[in-house]
């Protein structure tokens, strides 16, 4: 019989310890999974949701997209840029914070954004706003808007239906006259959080809803390379040294350097704790067990079982709890990980469409290496008592006792 | 971020500068720099630095190094204000307000509204949006302590149960002796709880060790004077609340089948 067979049959002949062994590693593997998925979920969600759309490096005022900072003279910069010979077509986003008015009820705070084209190369002026139309179509005419799903709904407003809505494009507290617009369709907008309404438009209409009031500085550029991304940031810092353009990698890498890294470091601790635990309880399990078959393992060392051929039977008893453990714990952790993110979403600020915990080959790859040596580091222990259990006086006092 | 430049003048306006800067740019109480609204300097003013301030924590902002400079409200409008908007023309994003009696700040707030249209006052307690994400942190924190403790749980029993098999010899001679079944899973219970209290225990001492190594850790990562992992008497009281009939429970369980069966097959050997 072989190890992995006897090991099989010493787990069947105490069922009820096995299972929950078995259990135990499922649960701890399943936080385990959880945690390394946590570690580069949020980049390789960010990056996915950065490369939609085609836009491949982006032009801002400040360290971070997001910073607050806007570009000024965005739409001379914009031509500028979109006259570089790398670049395929520029896209000003300028965003203003607006109340959409209702017949009954409070108004639905949202945000306007509204977007300007520059290109000149035929391929580049076919590209659209980072939006996906879901319904309807795009709006093109300055007293056009699309809509987010949220606001539809809330609303019950479709394409065809109009919105009055009051902008605040300077400061946060303005208040400026109501403006009736045209929604023209339901679209999708990758980065709208969870808790928030947007809407969009052309330049134009966010000129309108503003009174004029916006001038020339956006919030963000948008730009699409014909093929080299890198070269064309270069090309653009070279071209307006005040401004900052990065890659959508580049960008990535300064998020992982100030946004996410909470994340990181609590699942790099969390990683080592759940593998520690893992590894100090399934040492316990088999050492309890080693120690109440002792005699048993005597005996069969007397009827001509090797050092080496016991140490592998402890080895694949180990090998077959984490195994069968991790096998279960990868849908519990998937299943978890869900529940998790559900939980994490819950953060004013995070995209719809961004995950805390993203499958990748490469963290079932480190999972499974990470049980492997837990299952070897455990049975480490028990393999050096069996190695060096003496047979006849364990025999004899297997049968003093 | 203004740019920062050395330079001497006579009797410049005084500025604060956080002590990350202060450190990353090799700034002293007393010197004289030059600050301006972008880059390439243009317009600079000249400030004398007449501290270095901690900055207050702030965990929304964890990872930034907080490189930033305290100027006079005047100075800063006088530095950013457009050219075509006249003094006392310029926007403030905010304006925080000290009552006499904190408890009227729903009523001030109301007037407020009601007299200055464009204006938005809310009391602090709703102002403070950032408290959200700390909220979520908590429900996620807990969650993963839901997942650690059922782990946790069937490893232990998982344990009782082989310890417990280790003893059935001794049960047998209990229950062969006379004992009933209900004193030696009293005495079991005792045990259980013996042994989970001081696991409790134990593990409390644990955590305050590694509460110490988790903040100094995270304070040097994140150059922060955030305290990120505080061992409460709350928390520790929960800890003790959960573990110690949790540990007691695991025992009596895995006890109470191997006492239904009888003394002389417990026993036997």
């Amino acid at each position: 019989m072989t190890a992995i067979g006897f090991a099989w049959r010493s787990l069947v002949r105490q069922p009820a310890r096995a299972a929950l062994g078995i259990l135990g590693v499922a649960a701890v593997g399943a936080l385990l999974f959880d945690m390394l998925l946590l570690s580069r979920g949020l980049i390789v969600s960010m990056q996915d949701l950065l490369d939609r759309g085609g836009w491949d490096v982006r032009v801002s005022a400040g360290e971070l997209p997001s910073s607050g900072l806007r570009i000024p003279n965005a739409i001379d910069t914009a031509d500028a840029i979109s006259r570089l010979p790398s670049v395929q077509a520029a896209l000003v986003v300028r965003t203003a914070s607006v109340q959409i008015d209702r017949a009954s009820g409070q108004p639905i705070r949202a945000s306007f954004q509204g977007v300007a084209t520059r290109s000149t190369d035929p391929a580049g002026s076919r590209l659209r706003a980072p939006w996906t139309i879901l319904r309807g179509r795009d709006a093109e005419g300055p007293n056009e808007v699309v809509i987010d799903e949220k606001l539809a709904s809330e609303s019950r407003l479709e394409p065809g239906g109009t919105i009055t809505m009051r902008a605040s494009c300077v400061a946060d507290l303005e208040a400026l006259p109501a403006i009736r617009l045209t929604v023209v369709g339901v679209a999708e907008f990758p980065f709208q959080s969870t808790n928030e309404s947007t809407t969009g438009g052309t330049f134009d209409a966010l000129q309108a809803a503003c009174g004029g009031n916006v001038g020339s500085e956006a919030d963000l550029m948008l730009v699409t390379s014909k093929g080299d991304a890198d070269g064309t940031a270069a090309a653009i810092r070279a071209l307006r040294p005040e401004i900052r353009a990065a890659t959508n990698t580049e960008v990535v890498g300064r998020l992982q350097q100030t946004g996410f890294t909470y994340f990181r470091q609590i699942s790099s601790v969390l990683t080592t704790v759940t593998v520690s635990f893992a590894v100090l309880l399934i040492t316990v399990l088999l050492t309890v067990s080693v120690n109440q078959r002792l005699g048993e393992i005597a005996a069969l060392r007397a009827l001509g079982f090797s050092r080496m051929r016991v140490v592998k039977d402890v080895l694949s008893e180990s090998a077959l709890i984490v195994g069968i453990g991790g096998l279960l714990s990868l849908p519990l952790g998937l299943l978890l990980a869900s529940g998790l993110d559900r939980i994490l979403k819950g953060m004013p600020g995070i995209p719809v469409a961004l995950h805390f915990f993203v499958f990748e080959r490469q963290t079932l790859a480190v999972h499974v290496a990470l049980l492997v040596a837990t299952a070897i580091i455990a049975a480490l222990y028990p393999m050096r008592i069996v190695s060096t259990l003496p047979i006849a006086a364990t025999l004899r006092d297997e049968v003093i006792g | 971020m203004p740019a920062l430049v050395s330079a001497q003048d006579t009797n410049p306006p005084d500025v604060l500068v956080s002590r990350q800067l202060a450190e990353s740019e090799g700034l002293t109480v007393g010197s004289v720099v030059r600050l301006s609204t972008d880059a390439a300097g243009t317009h600079a003013r000249e400030f004398r630095i007449a501290g270095i301030y901690e900055p207050t924590p702030d965990p929304s902002r964890l990872g930034q190094v907080p490189r930033s400079v305290r100027l006079h409200l005047p100075d800063l409008l006088e530095m950013t204000r457009p050219v075509d908007v006249p003094a006392g023309a310029e926007y403030v994003s905010s304006v925080n307000v000290a009552l006499v009696d904190p408890k009227d700040a729903d009523q001030f707030a109301g007037d407020v509204n009601a007299r200055l249209p464009g204006v938005l006052a809310l009391p602090s307690g709703q102002a403070a949006g950032s408290a959200g994400p700390f909220r979520v942190l908590e429900r996620f924190h807990l969650a993963i302590a839901v997942v650690t403790i059922i782990a946790a749980t069937v490893f232990l029993l998982a344990l009782t149960i082989m310890l417990v098999d280790e003893r059935r010899e001794t049960v047998g001679v209990l229950r062969l002796i006379g004992l009933p079944v209900r004193r030696i899973l009293a005495q079991i219970l005792l045990e259980g709880l013996l042994v989970a209290g001081v696991g409790a225990v134990f593990g409390l001492i644990l955590a305050v060790l590694s509460e110490q190594l988790i903040n100094h850790f995270f304070q040097w990562r994140y150059d922060t004077a955030l305290v990120f992992v505080r061992i409460t008497k709350d928390v520790a009281l929960t800890c003790v609340s959960i573990a110690v009939p949790l540990g007691a429970s695991a025992t009596v369980v895995a006890s109470w089948a191997l006492l239904r069966r009888g003394g002389l097959r417990l026993a036997r050997r």
